[in-house]
């Protein structure tokens, strides 16, 4: 495992790495998401209570999921990229944010727009919806640093203590619903003694996470190489000048 | 030890003889709450209910605007460096600032609120829990926004960037400060928000530190 990290810590054999599982990655993204549809617009039961409107969460709580990873992932590789100066983990998280914000951004949109039927409002200024609206916010400052600075280097490593510094979020956002009293529903899925949502509504479910999973590697992928592109062009220039 | 309280004089120093802009903040923490009054109508049962906030927003703002100058003004000068050759720890450094910064910043903050709050019209029983949310929340704020403070140095240019990036970070405080007081008027019992509230200033003192030392470093690079 140690070598493979190795192996790919030079960034010239990491672009040709991204470049030949790429691929491989958007078929996956394909599949999983065409299927999870299927499933999730026609081949799963309607709510007893909200009758149709529950097939929001197909794209709402793996979207929101993915808005956490994300951070999460862009949490390990500050670490990594701060105690081992790795050079490729700046790059990664640096690539990882706007995805991140986006997936963030879908949370929030059509959590907004599944509350309206539900719960009578586009938004009430609850734990959940608060903690992954500043989530959201952090997002958009790390975007906005990273950019700030005219030396990527510095940028990136700017990034990363930026990164640390809004991860305190994540546990508020993961058990805002169990420490306050939230209009949004308690964790069903992800909790210590098992899922309590049914098998039929599992299924999609699951099958939609795995096809935004492999969302984020595929256009973190392409947000890597247009990132090693970039650098080694500006490198060719320099070599040009002189 | 005693070069720790050296700087912190000479900090607090630096702003009673007017060299720094820390003590424009509070004026404007002053001109802020003024501003709530004019803006929303004098209706005093209005105001009761959002005299809370309206303090601790304030005193957001105020500290939002003076920790951008936090380390700016020693970075440029080139004293920061000075300091630092004196072989002094950076995580120490940053801490002594921080100290200087609340007891000119946030400590004025505290001791003016409960006359603020008559102002308000906040109901005088409550100006207890008022002052013990900012007492232990504005340190927070200080210690949080010591990072992008030092990130600001760095990168040369700070102002708007800053605030985009400290005023998330800060929400938190602010929810559980105000909301501590809302909580208590209602008759719910601020306990719980103060609670919270005072986990956050221990974490964050021990973070900060490092973090806004980092960031300090990477300006010098």
């Amino acid at each position: 495992m140690k070598n493979i990290f190795n192996f790919l810590a030079n960034p010239s054999r990491f672009r040709i790495f991204a470049k030949n599982v790429h691929p491989f990655s958007l078929i996956g993204m394909f599949i999983f998401i065409f299927i999870g549809l299927w499933f999730s617009l026609y081949n799963s039961p309607p709510d007893y209570q909200q009758g149709e409107t529950v097939r929001i969460m197909y794209v709402h709580v793996p979207a929101a999921w993915m808005a956490m990873m994300v951070y999460l992932s862009m949490t390990i590789m500050s670490i990594f990229s701060l105690v081992w100066r790795h050079p490729l983990a700046d790059i990664l998280s640096k690539c990882s944010a706007p995805i991140g914000a986006m997936f963030t951004l879908i949370a929030l949109v059509t959590g907004s727009i599944w509350g309206k039927p539900t719960w009578g409002t586009w938004w009430v200024w609850d734990a959940r919806l608060t903690s992954v609206f500043i989530l959201f916010l952090i997002y958009m400052g790390h975007i906005a640093l990273v950019r700030a600075f005219e030396d990527e280097y510095k940028g990136a490593r700017a990034g990363a203590i930026l990164t640390l510094l809004g991860a305190f979020n994540l546990p508020i956002i993961k058990f805002s619903v169990d420490w306050w009293n939230t209009l949004h529903q308690p964790a069903s899925v992800i909790k210590l003694d098992g899922p309590s949502i049914h098998i039929d509504m599992m299924v999609p479910l699951v099958l939609m996470a795995i096809g935004f999973l492999f969302f984020y590697f595929s256009f973190l992928l392409i947000n890597v190489q247009t990132e090693l592109n970039h650098r080694k062009l500006k490198k060719l220039f320099i070599k040009k000048l002189n | 030890m005693r070069l720790f309280f050296r700087l912190v004089y000479r900090d607090i120093n630096l702003v009673i003889k007017g060299a720094s802009d820390t003590g424009a903040a509070i004026l404007f923490y002053l001109l802020a709450i003024i501003m709530f009054p004019l803006s929303s109508g004098t209706d005093t049962n209005l105001l009761t209910t959002i005299a809370g906030g309206a303090i601790w927003m304030a005193a957001l703002f105020a500290s939002l605007l003076s920790l951008d100058r936090l380390f700016r003004s020693d970075f440029e000068d080139g004293s920061l460096e000075q300091i630092v050759l004196s072989g002094m720890s950076m995580e120490i450094i940053v801490l002594s600032k921080c100290l200087a910064h609340w007891l000119t910043n946030g400590l004025p903050i505290v001791l003016l609120s409960p006359i603020l709050s008559l102002i308000m019209g906040l109901d005088y029983e409550y100006w207890w829990i008022l002052a013990i949310t900012l007492l232990i929340g504005t340190p927070s704020l200080t210690l949080i926004g010591a990072t992008p403070a030092a990130l600001s140095c760095a990168i040369g240019k700070g102002g708007v960037l800053t605030a985009l990036v400290l005023l998330p970070l800060m929400l938190p405080v602010l929810i559980l400060g105000s909301g501590a007081i809302s909580a208590e008027i209602s008759g719910l019992g601020g306990k719980g928000h103060l609670y919270a509230l005072s986990a956050i200033f221990p974490i964050s003192l021990l973070v900060s530190p490092f973090l806004a030392s980092r960031s300090l470093r990477l300006g010098w690079e």
